[in-house]
C-alpha cells in the first residue's frame, strides 16, 4: 500500500514560532524526566565528570595535592610535574588541543560536548534532579508554580533553594580547592579563618553555579555560549545529528493503538508531544535541526518508549546524518575529519615531545650594572654577576657551575656547593676575572652553564657579556 | 525597532559575558608575564596578597572590557533611533 503524502521538513528549516517565542519573555521550561539508553549514558557522564571534579582535589601524590594550580605560589602541580609561568607554552598548546578536539568531535558526532560533557549541562542536570526530588515530577512542579503562595509552597521552595545553595557552595569550595591547597582550605573554614579573597571566590563561584544551573539553564546555551553559535560551521551532511524522520512520521496525528493509521493517511508520529516535554531547551525537534538543540538525546529515549508502546519500530527520532535522512550513504572518513585528525596528532606529538624534552632547570645571569668592570691588584679585569638558578624540579639538586667564552677565565663564588631545594629559586653573586691580554673586544660573549651533579640531563646555559676597557688591548 | 526584538537578558549577556571571557584571558596572560608581588613591591599595595592582586586585576580588566562592550552595544543602535529618542529630528 502506498504511503500517504509525505511532508518533508527540511533539516535547516527556519526557526519556527516556538523558537521565536524564546526571544520574547522567557517561559520556564519544565523538562519531563526521561529514562532510556541515552539517559543512562548521560547519567554515567554526570557521575564520572562530577566524581572527577569533586574528587580530584583530594587525591594526593607524593605527599602533595596531585592537581593543584597554586596561584598564590605561581606554580601548577600536575601529578609528578611542576609548571612555572615560564611553561606557558604548554598551556597554550593544551588550549589549542582542547579547541581542536571540540572541532573534531563536532564534525564527527555533532554536539556530543553539549549533551554529555559540558559543565552547564552536567550541573543543570544535577539541579533538575534536586528540583524533581523536592518538588516532584513535571506536573507537580507546574502546579506548584501556578498555585498561590502557601505555607507548603514556601516550605517546598525554601527546601529546594537551600539544597541548591548548599550544593553550589560545596561546588565553589571545591573550585577554590584547585587553586589553594584544599586541606588547608578546609582547616581555615572550620576555624573561621578563611582569607578575604578565598571567601570572595568561593561565594562568586557558588553564586555562578546557583544562577547558571538553577535559574538560567538553557538560556546559557542559547544566549551565552559562543560554541552554540558557531558549531553549525563544523557540521556537514555526514555529521551525527539528532533528527526526526519526517518521511516516517508525517502526517502526525493522534490515534488508537489498534487503528490502521496508514488507512487514515497518518504517519507514525502520534503527536503526543513527549519529545517537546522532555526537551531541556524547550524546542520541537520535529521542526528540524535547530541551534538550541544541545543533542542530549532525551527526545530519542522518550520517543523510542512511545514507539515501543505503539508497537511501531523504534527510531522515529534518532541519531542519524543528514545524508542518511535523505537516503544517501554516510561517510565517516572525510577530508575535514582527516585534517582535524592529522593536526590533532601533530599537536599531541608536539606536546609529548616538548614535555619529554623539558628541562626543569633555568639559569639567569645579570651583570652588575653599577660598575662596568674593575681591575684587581694582580692586573686582571673583574666583572660581577648575579646568578639565579631556578630549580623547577620537585626535589633538591646540587649543581656544578662553569663558564666559557674567554680563555683562562677565573670563576669565584661565595659558596662551596650550590644546592637548590625543589621548586625554589636561588640567587647569588659570582666574580669573573680575566686577563686583559686575552680580550679582543670591549664586550665579549660568555656562557654560564649549570649542570646537576646527580642528573646529566639537567643542564641550563645562559649567555652574558664580559666588559673590559674601551681601547681593548 | 531592531532593538526591541532583542530581550533584555540577551543585551545584558552581550555586555557582561564576552567581556568576562576576554577579561579572564587577559588576566591570565598579564599575570603569567608579570608577578604582582614584584609589580607592587615598591607601592603602598605591597601587602596585598597575590590572590588579592589577581582578583582586583581581573575585575579592573573586566570593567574595561565591559565598557568596551557597552559602547559597542550603544553604537550598534541605529542613529535615527537615537536621534528620535533624544527628541531631535534625524
Amino acid at each position: 500500500m502506498a504511503r500517504p503524502a509525505k511532508k518533508i521538513v527540511p533539516l535547516n528549516s527556519k526557526p519556527d514560532e516556538v523558537a521565536q517565542s524564546l526571544y520574547a519573555k522567557r517561559e520556564k521550561i519544565y523538562p519531563r524526566e526521561v529514562h532510556g539508553l541515552f539517559a543512562m549514558w548521560r547519567t554515567i557522564g554526570v557521575v564520572a565528570l562530577l566524581g572527577i571534579y569533586y574528587g580530584l582535589p583530594w587525591f594526593r601524590w607524593e605527599g602533595r595535592q596531585a592537581v593543584l594550580l597554586d596561584l598564590p605560589a605561581r606554580k601548577f602541580y600536575i601529578f609528578g610535574l611542576t609548571f612555572w609561568p615560564q611553561d606557558f607554552f604548554y598551556f597554550a598548546v593544551l588550549l589549542i588541543i582542547a579547541a581542536l578536539s571540540l572541532f573534531f568531535f563536532t564534525a564527527l558526532a555533532g554536539r556530543l560536548w553539549c549533551g554529555y560533557a559540558c559543565p552547564q549541562s552536567v550541573w543543570t542536570d544535577v539541579f533538575l534532579r534536586i528540583e524533581r526530588w523536592i518538588e516532584g515530577d513535571r506536573l507537580r512542579q507546574m502546579t506548584l508554580d501556578t498555585a498561590p503562595w502557601s505555607a507548603r509552597k514556601i516550605l517546598v521552595k525554601g527546601a529546594k533553594h537551600t539544597v541548591w545553595v548548599l550544593f553550589a557552595a560545596y561546588t565553589g569550595f571545591t573550585f577554590v580547592g584547585y587553586f589553594t591547597p584544599i586541606t588547608g582550605l578546609t582547616e581555615k573554614i572550620t576555624a573561621f579563618a578563611l582569607g578575604p579573597w578565598e571567601t570572595f571566590w568561593i561565594i562568586f563561584y557558588s553564586l555562578a553555579t546557583y544562577g547558571n544551573a538553577g535559574w538560567l539553564r538553557e538560556q546559557v546555551c542559547i544566549y551565552m555560549c559562543p560554541y552554540a553559535r558557531f558549531q553549525g560551521a563544523m557540521f556537514d551532511n555526514d555529521t551525527l545529528i539528532i533528527s526526526y524522520d519526517p518521511a516516517r512520521g508525517e502526517l502526525r496525528g493522534s490515534r488508537r493503538k489498534s487503528d490502521d493509521y496508514k488507512a487514515k493517511g497518518l504517519g507514525e508520529c502520534i503527536d503526543c508531544t513527549m519529545c517537546v516535554q522532555v526537551c531541556p531547551t524547550g524546542i520541537d525537534i520535529r521542526g528540524g535541526l535547530q541551534y538550541e538543540c544541545i543533542a542530549c538525546a532525551a527526545c530519542v529515549d522518550v520517543c523510542n518508549q512511545v514507539m515501543e508502546k505503539m508497537d511501531y519500530p523504534k527510531g522515529l527520532i534518532r541519531y542519524t546524518t543528514e545524508n542518511a535522512v535523505q537516503g544517501n550513504p554516510s561517510h565517516l572518513l572525510r577530508p575535514r575529519v582527516l585534517v582535524y585528525t592529522v593536526v590533532l596528532l601533530g599537536l599531541f606529538s608536539l606536546m609529548g615531545f616538548g614535555l619529554s624534552q623539558r628541562v626543569p632547570l633555568e639559569l639567569h645571569a645579570q651583570r652588575d650594572r653599577n660598575t662596568l668592570y674593575r681591575e684587581t691588584l694582580d692586573g686582571l679585569l673583574e666583572n660581577v654577576y648575579t646568578l639565579q638558578i631556578v630549580n623547577m624540579d620537585q626535589k633538591a639538586h646540587e649543581y656544578e657551575l662553569s663558564v666559557s667564552g674567554i680563555n683562562d677565565m677565573q670563576l669565584h663564588k661565595n659558596r662551596e656547593t650550590i644546592t637548590v631545594p625543589g621548586g625554589e629559586v636561588m640567587e647569588f653573586p659570582v666574580w669573573l676575572r680575566a686577563d686583559p691580554q686575552g680580550l679582543r673586544r670591549r664586550s665579549t660573549a660568555i656562557t654560564f652553564e649549570v649542570r646537576a651533579t646527580d642528573d646529566a640531563t639537567l643542564i641550563a646555559r645562559e649567555e652574558a657579556r664580559f666588559l673590559g676597557p674601551l681601547t681593548g688591548r | 525597532m531592531q532593538n526591541q526584538e532583542i530581550p533584555r537578558i540577551q543585551r545584558i549577556v552581550a555586555i557582561l559575558w564576552p567581556s568576562f571571557l576576554t577579561a579572564g584571558v587577559a588576566t591570565v596572560l598579564f599575570f603569567t608575564a608579570f608577578d604582582p608581588e614584584i609589580l607592587l613591591q615598591d607601592t603602598r599595595f605591597a601587602d596585598l596578597s597575590r590572590l588579592g592582586a589577581y582578583t582586583i586585576g581581573f575585575f579592573l580588566v573586566w570593567l574595561l572590557t565591559a565598557s568596551s562592550c557597552l559602547l559597542t552595544c550603544y553604537f550598534q543602535r541605529p542613529c535615527a533611533f537615537n536621534a528620535r529618542q533624544g527628541g531631535q529630528t534625524p
